[in-house]
């Protein structure tokens, strides 16, 4: 207690000399430093950081979204063609585990960042995978246009995701390989009354033309966004409205005949 | 040669268990749960997660297609012709894998080799090979699975074996034997391949590999070539990015299927067979160019029961060299994730990337380039670091390897004979001269030019050595570092 008394007659009775020399010193320092160093300038990497700070707090929210779907319905390919822009023909290689990717779009001006997590089809992967369903925020659910059990097995999957997912998780079925011609095996009608019977938002989209591709995405970054903005309840967005206006729009430019 | 104090490449400590034969394969170093309940007691129920979660719905896979005989025909020309068949079946005879063909097609093969197995179980016995012309017929019954050989080539029947042996382990890695047995146990006729679909290319590729490479007959890795310094810029990097991190097993980053270096938790040790499933794997997944993976992963010789987890990352668009984070911790992707970043931050600050790239874009020595025009080709191994060492190909193997392979397996395989294991062997015939030499603590093939003599042969090899010995820093891995 002593002590504490001591400091504050300190400061009370403070020197003279030692104010004057204290405001000659302050008024030297024309550009104060937050080292105390003297003319000390931060280098430019420094003074980026700064600024790169303040972009960190601008940062938009992470929505995570995973693809789900058998082996082979090409999740990879639909990933890799919004991610990169291309499509590998001819070499399938199975995803091993949980493949994982982050891609930022913008949505109304606003940024959305994706964090998406390319899974394995295989069943032998299924333990890893469930982990992960609990904090995604949407699903994209394959299946391949050309195999008819990768359709059977939708229901199946759906299953799934009622038991390991959130219940107001973002779904939506993506018949995948549109592009086949001849091959088709699975009509689009069929894949759009299942996506009616269990309500989920539904399109057919092709990793190799690249139809659809961008637009599954971006839906699902709008609805994640308009989520998590709070405009779920005001119903301004709708994912499934939003994807009927937009394939609906003519898909090639109109003929001039 | 006495010169020389200690072999070339010998170091302290190594960072992969060292053995020499197929004796103990079936024995494990550790086990997963001594590293959990070590660092962690409370987390005890987590670990036997991995019950098996599903149906076991047999869709009829065994549908008995017809086949016309024409059809039957051409199958049988070409198939016949492969020079080495691999088979993986089930106890009761179910088709789990086969090299080429389709298994469905081939059922009653596949029940011709369960019959022959359980005719000799039947009394007591166990079928191990035939010898039929030329043609040698290998078996490893391994509950719950059996698996067949049948190869033209001359490759010895322990090598065979061994090879079989990786096949089992290489679906073992991706299933643990925990759950292979689990399986078998509630239904002996399952059909595996539902839970392996996607492994064929996996053991495809193994096979390939244990053909076209050293590796797995010396049971040892090659390490790319880099200054010590740097290797140990880069071990330091991964240590202090993970230092912190809790129950991470092993650091590994390999590129072109050699090892840049290895960095292990305290006490544990890698098997050379496990670092191969690993080189195996990374080598034949694309998909882990694409993105960041997150994987489970058994390693059989580390522990046969249970999964670690493994972040699998490339370093970067501009330097290939793909980098596992192991751990035990089934949902620490994103800790190893950034972890990942930092490393990669180091590495590119202290231009250890550089440095991979270039020594991965340098094609390396040929022996007549180091000065040994008399030596066409060997392969070195350090017996007490796992490790081995050989120089580029040169003609007249640049252009196709497989001669090559098969005078080193015959030697290798007269020199670890188990009937009469041999120390030295020196032999030349018209095409080349072999030099095979076990030591205690090296191996050494050389293959030289069909005219050099004993003597000189001598004399080159000691300065070989001495070379390599000069070389050892940059050549292998001599620390083994720990988190």
């Amino acid at each position: 207690m002593a002590q504490t008394d001591d400091s504050m007659d300190d400061d009370v009775f403070e020197a003279v000399d030692d104010v004057n020399k204290r405001l000659d010193v302050s008024s030297k320092n024309t550009h104060p430093s937050p080292t105390g160093y003297r003319n000390y300038k931060p280098p430019d990497e420094i003074l980026k950081l700064c600024q790169y700070d303040v972009i960190v707090s601008d940062e938009p929210v992470v929505h995570k979204t995973i693809l789900l779907g058998d082996s082979g319905v090409g999740k990879t390919s639909l990933l890799v063609k919004f991610d990169t822009g291309k499509f590998h023909s001819g070499s399938f290689s199975a995803t091993v585990g949980i493949g994982f990717t982050t891609k930022v779009v913008t949505v109304d001006n606003t940024k959305v960042k994706l964090q998406i997590w390319d899974t394995a089809g295989q069943e032998r992967f299924r333990s890893v995978t469930h982990a992960y369903y609990r904090d995604a925020h949407a699903l994209l659910l394959l299946y391949d246009v050309t195999n008819k059990t990768s359709f059977d097995n939708i229901r199946a999957w759906l299953g799934e995701i009622r038991e390991y997912a959130q219940d107001d998780v973002v779904i939506m079925l993506l018949g995948n390989k549109a592009d086949c011609g001849l091959d088709r095996a699975v009509r689009r009608e069929d894949g759009e009354r299942l996506a009616r019977e269990y309500n989920v938002a539904f399109m057919e989209t092709s990793a190799k033309s690249g139809q659809n591709v961008e637009l599954a995405f971006i839906a699902v970054a709008r609805e994640l966004k308009c989520r998590s903005t709070g405009q779920k309840d005001a119903n301004t967005f709708n994912v499934k409205d939003y994807i009927r206006e937009q394939t609906e729009k003519p898909q090639c430019p109109p003929c001039n005949t | 040669m006495s010169a020389l104090e200690v072999e070339p490449g010998a170091a302290p400590e190594s960072g992969l268990v060292t053995t020499d034969t197929l004796d103990n394969f079936d024995e494990m170093s550790c086990s997963l749960e001594e590293i959990k309940n070590e660092n962690d007691a409370t987390q005890e129920e987590e670990t036997n997660d991995n019950t098996i979660n599903e149906q076991f719905d047999d869709n009829g896979v065994n549908d008995n297609e017809f086949v016309n005989a024409d059809e039957e025909f051409e199958l049988n020309k070409e198939w016949i012709g492969k020079s080495k068949h691999v088979f993986v079946l089930s106890m009761a005879g179910k088709p789990i894998y086969s090299r080429y063909g389709n298994e469905d097609k081939l059922a009653w093969l596949f029940g011709v080799m369960q019959t022959l197995v359980s005719f000799t179980q039947s009394s007591d016995d166990c079928i191990q090979s035939i010898q039929a012309g030329n043609t040698r017929f290998v078996f490893l019954v391994k509950k719950p699975l059996i698996l067949v050989t049948v190869s033209k080539t001359r490759e010895s029947e322990s090598q065979l074996k061994m090879q079989l042996h990786y096949v089992f382990n290489q679906i073992t890695s991706i299933l643990t034997l925990t759950r292979l047995n689990k399986i078998y146990e509630q239904r002996q006729n399952y059909d595996l391949r539902r839970l392996l679909s996607g492994v064929e290319r996996l053991i495809d590729h193994l096979l390939t590999f244990s053909e076209m490479e050293s590796s797995i007959m010396l049971g040892a890795v090659q390490c790319l070539p880099l200054a010590s310094s740097v290797r140990d810029t880069i071990s330091s990097a991964i240590t202090g990015a993970c230092s912190k991190i809790k129950n991470l097993v092993f650091a590994i980053l390999l590129a072109n299927n050699k090892l840049i270096t290895l960095v292990r938790m305290k006490k544990y040790c890698l098997h050379p067979a496990d670092l191969h499933l690993i080189f195996n794997l990374v080598q034949a997944s694309e998909s882990f160019k694409n993105s960041e993976s997150w994987t489970p992963l058994c390693l059989p010789k580390f522990d046969a029961s249970g999964f670690l987890y493994g972040h699998v990352s490339y370093l970067s668009e501009d330097c290939q060299a793909c980098l596992l984070l192991l751990t035990v911790e089934r949902d620490v992707f994103f800790t190893l994730s950034e972890a990942k970043q930092k490393i990669v931050e180091k590495l590119r600050r202290s231009n250890c990337l550089e440095a991979i790239n270039e020594s991965l874009g340098n094609p390396g020595e040929s022996s007549a380039s180091a000065g040994f025009v008399e030596i066409r080709h060997y392969l070195y191994k350090c017996k007490s670091t796992a490790q081995f060492y050989q120089p580029n190909l040169s003609p007249p193997y640049a252009q196709s390897k497989e001669p090559l392979i098969e005078i080193y397996k015959r030697a290798h395989h007269r020199l670890h004979n188990v009937s009469r294991p041999l120390k030295l062997i020196f032999e030349r015939s018209a095409n080349e001269a072999i030099l095979a030499w076990d030591t205690k603590g090296f191996e050494l093939f050389v293959v030289f030019e069909p005219l050099i003599d004993t003597s000189q042969a001598i004399v080159l090899i000691g300065k070989l050595l001495n070379w390599i010995k000069k070389k050892e820093e940059r050549l292998f891995h001599l620390n083994a570092p720990t988190f």
